[in-house]
């Protein structure tokens, strides 16, 4: 029943998407000023039934409709009520509906959003956002159809992954998807700009909400992300350089390059294609991404929906858009001249894309080189950690520099150069160094020169900040964003330069002593939950040095549905640490393997970016009181 | 004067010196090698098996007194470059380990180019 009901939800849509084409042509041809008021209906109805049908999947999910596909594929009758809504989405088919919504309603937002802005310019972006639509809909409709049968119907579900079964990974996709499917918005509002010759500040300010809202959610997307991982994985760290994570990372350093350089075309009506490019270059990379994780090519630990007939639909789709907005911005491209000053603040935000599209493709190449030499040459290489850390972080010192001293520099023209402040600022960062080398007692050269510029953002930040409040002329999101920026890399060197990490083999009842901790292995529970088993280990963490003491309680999970181990961390937070345990079985003896980990800072560095996204947030109403 | 006290201060931070620096971590080591059966872990963060005996291998390789590039080339040999997370820079990693330099030299000569024309205008 909720099979039919969803397939023919799905098919009224795909008819609503080329209605809405249809309809949207033929108001191009008349000589109103104004959309008609068909089209409105139309792309209301279009969101409305898109969000039904993804209702009518939450609900078989939540009544265990085992007579779909993806419900059984994902989900057991046994499964926590939160986990089964969550699942839905957590899955390929379903996830590809949630990318559906998010094309659709930020489709019908923008129609509503933009009625100062000229007709066609408007109606093109409907007709390229819903050609986007149709295509992804009809993905969704003839290879990965969430509401396909299986017959006979089988009793019980196999289960989601547990290790998907997580808080943040429930909120994670929603987050993501609005961040990155959400720049498809104004990958159709370039092209249709290109196309009606609509350019400049009026254009910039189109857009401009847009951007700030997806990379606002792109941000806390990665976020939930990355704090998934940490909790989840098992390993202590929140970013591996995977190529999934990459694959989320990318559309953002376009954004944030977008971000800058549409200032530079609201302010000054410069860089009008450089802006398109970014514009373009951001759902395509978010595209992209997708194939990458969906087509199952790379080898990642957060690999869990890959099937390569999808990639070959996604890989099709991408080559047309690739090709088609290539082909347009070739079609429009004028050669303008730009005038610019060395010491002007559209200098400082050119250096801001330069280093934007430095990262972008490092970690582009990094992303995808494995796979050019697997099929040209047979060899297979893996491009890791050490790799990214190696080409990136000497280059992160110089970027959080200017990235200090650009927000203070004028447009136009900037005479006055204050060396003697940024001096002092120095001087400040290097003896705040000294101060924490001193704290932690150990050192390395590298860590150091990010440490010394995080703090140098920090400051100068930090006066900003101040000025704020005395001058009030300043931009306050974009202090708020910088100086949680900074935060962010400073409380990254610090955690990953004052980690403590121990491996060993425990008994029962056994204590362990290093450095000035103590670690004991107390207790071994077996218990039974509702959908799992587990082994619970009781861990006393001892600090020598102030007598505190901490209880700690990891987990072996043995899941029944579908049968798998899970290794749980425990993990102690606190505002200076956390503390991290797994304990993992070795077979054949009555030792566990035990990893302990101290990570100085961590809570800080899930709370910097929340700020960087909250001054996303704050610009986004700033700018909607100026409208209002 | 102020240009002295910076150096001084840049001087006293860089000339800390820690003296488990210089040894070999293994722990370090463990996490620059890919898991070669597992879905994208590194040999420090898996369970299995071939984690287990890669670890001792290590182990018996630091004892043997081989440094951190030794050992890592011993495995290229032994498993080829998959199992290392830092391709090394050889022919077919070439342009790996070169386009990024070369897109931020671009990057700046192209930015450069831009204050170029200013001049030119005058």
């Amino acid at each position: 029943m909720l099979s039919n009901t969803g397939n023919i939800l799905l098919l009224t849509n795909i008819f609503l998407g080329i209605f809405i084409i249809y309809f949207s042509f033929q108001n191009l041809k008349d000589n109103k000023a104004f959309i008609s008021k068909k089209i409105y209906q139309l792309c209301l109805l279009q969101s409305t039934i898109i969000i039904i049908s993804f209702l009518t999947l939450i609900i078989a999910f939540v009544i265990s409709d085992f007579s779909i596909v993806t419900v059984y594929q994902n989900s057991h009758s046994l499964k926590p009520f939160f986990y089964k809504v969550s699942g839905s989405w957590g899955n390929h088919e379903g996830s590809l509906l949630l990318w559906i919504i998010i094309l659709t309603i930020f489709s019908f937002f923008f129609l509503l959003y933009n009625k100062d802005h000229p007709k066609n310019y408007r109606i093109y972006t409907l007709i390229i956002q819903n050609i986007l639509i149709l295509g992804f809909l009809s993905f969704l409709f003839f290879n990965s159809n969430p509401f396909s049968l299986i017959l006979p119907i089988p009793k019980e579900g196999l289960g989601l992954n547990p290790i998907l079964q997580d808080p943040a990974l429930a909120i994670h996709p929603p987050l993501l998807y609005i961040g990155f499917v959400g720049a498809s918005i104004y990958f159709s509002a370039a092209m249709a700009s290109l196309l009606v010759d609509y350019s400049g500040k009026r254009f910039a300010q189109s857009i401009k909400n847009w951007v700030l809202f997806s990379w606002s959610f792109q941000t806390l997307g990665i976020l939930a992300g990355s704090i998934w991982a940490y909790y989840e994985l098992g390993w202590g760290g929140f970013w591996f350089w995977d190529p999934v994570e990459n694959a989320s990372l990318l559309p953002w350093f376009a954004m944030t390059a977008l971000l800058h350089s549409l200032i530079v075309l609201e302010k000054r009506n410069l860089l009008y294609f450089w802006v398109i490019i970014l514009c373009l270059l951001t759902f395509i990379l978010s595209v992209t991404g997708t194939f990458l994780v969906r087509s199952g090519i790379l080898n990642s630990v957060h690999t869990f929906a890959s099937d390569p007939t999808r990639g070959v639909y996604i890989l099709m789709f991408l080559s047309l858009m690739i090709f088609f907005s290539v082909m347009l911005l070739f079609n429009k491209f004028k050669s303008r001249n730009y005038v610019l000053n060395s010491n002007s603040k559209e200098t400082f935000i050119l250096i801001n894309n330069w280093f934007m599209i430095f990262y972008l493709i490092t970690v582009l190449l990094g992303t995808i080189y494995p796979i050019f030499t697997e099929v040209l040459t047979n060899h297979k290489v893996s491009v890791g950690p050490p790799f990214y850390n190696a080409v990136i972080i000497p280059i992160v010192g110089l970027f959080l520099f200017f990235m200090s001293t650009g927000p203070r520099v004028k447009w136009i023209k900037n005479n006055f150069y204050n060396l003697n402040l940024l001096l002092k600022i120095l001087l400040g960062s290097i003896l705040i160094n000294f101060f924490i080398t001193y704290v932690f007692d150990s050192y390395s050269l590298i860590s150091n020169f990010i440490i010394i510029s995080a703090l140098f953002l920090i400051i100068s930040s930090s006066i900003d900040l101040y000025q704020l409040f005395t001058i009030r002329k300043l931009n306050l999101s974009r202090v708020v964003s910088h100086l949680a920026f900074g935060f962010l890399i400073l409380f990254i060197g610090l955690n990953y330069n004052f980690s403590l990490e121990k491996d060993f083999n425990l008994k029962l009842g056994e204590q362990r002593i290093f450095k000035d901790y103590s670690l004991e292995f107390k207790d071994l529970q077996l218990q039974d939950f509702k959908n799992y088993k587990a082994v619970i280990g009781e861990f006393k963490i001892k600090n020598k040095t102030n007598n505190l003491e901490d209880t700690l309680y990891p987990e072996i999970r043995i899941y029944m549905k579908p049968s798998t181990i899970t290794y749980e961390a425990s993990i102690k937070t606190s505002l200076l640490k956390d503390y991290y345990i797994t304990m993992s079985n070795i077979d054949r003896s009555d030792y566990y393997n035990i990893k302990f980990q101290k990570k100085p800072f961590m809570i800080w560095i899930w709370i910097s970016v929340i700020f960087i996204s909250i001054g996303g947030f704050l610009s986004l109403f700033k700018n909607e009181k100026k409208n209002y | 004067m102020k240009i002295k006290t910076i150096s001084f201060f840049i001087i006293l931070s860089l000339n800390i010196v820690n003296a488990e620096s210089s040894s070999v971590e293994i722990s370090s080591i463990l996490k620059n090698l890919r898991c070669l059966i597992c879905q994208g872990q590194s040999v420090a963060d898996s369970n299995s098996e071939f984690a287990q005996t890669i670890k001792l291998v290590v182990k018996d390789q630091i004892d043997k007194g081989r440094s951190e590039k030794e050992i890592y080339n011993f495995l290229i040999d032994k498993y080829g470059e998959w199992i290392v997370y830092k391709p090394p820079l050889n022919r077919v990693n070439f342009l790996l380990w070169i386009i990024p330099y070369l897109v931020l030299v671009a990057g700046g000569v192209i930015i450069f180019l831009l204050f170029k024309k200013r001049v030119n205008h005058r």
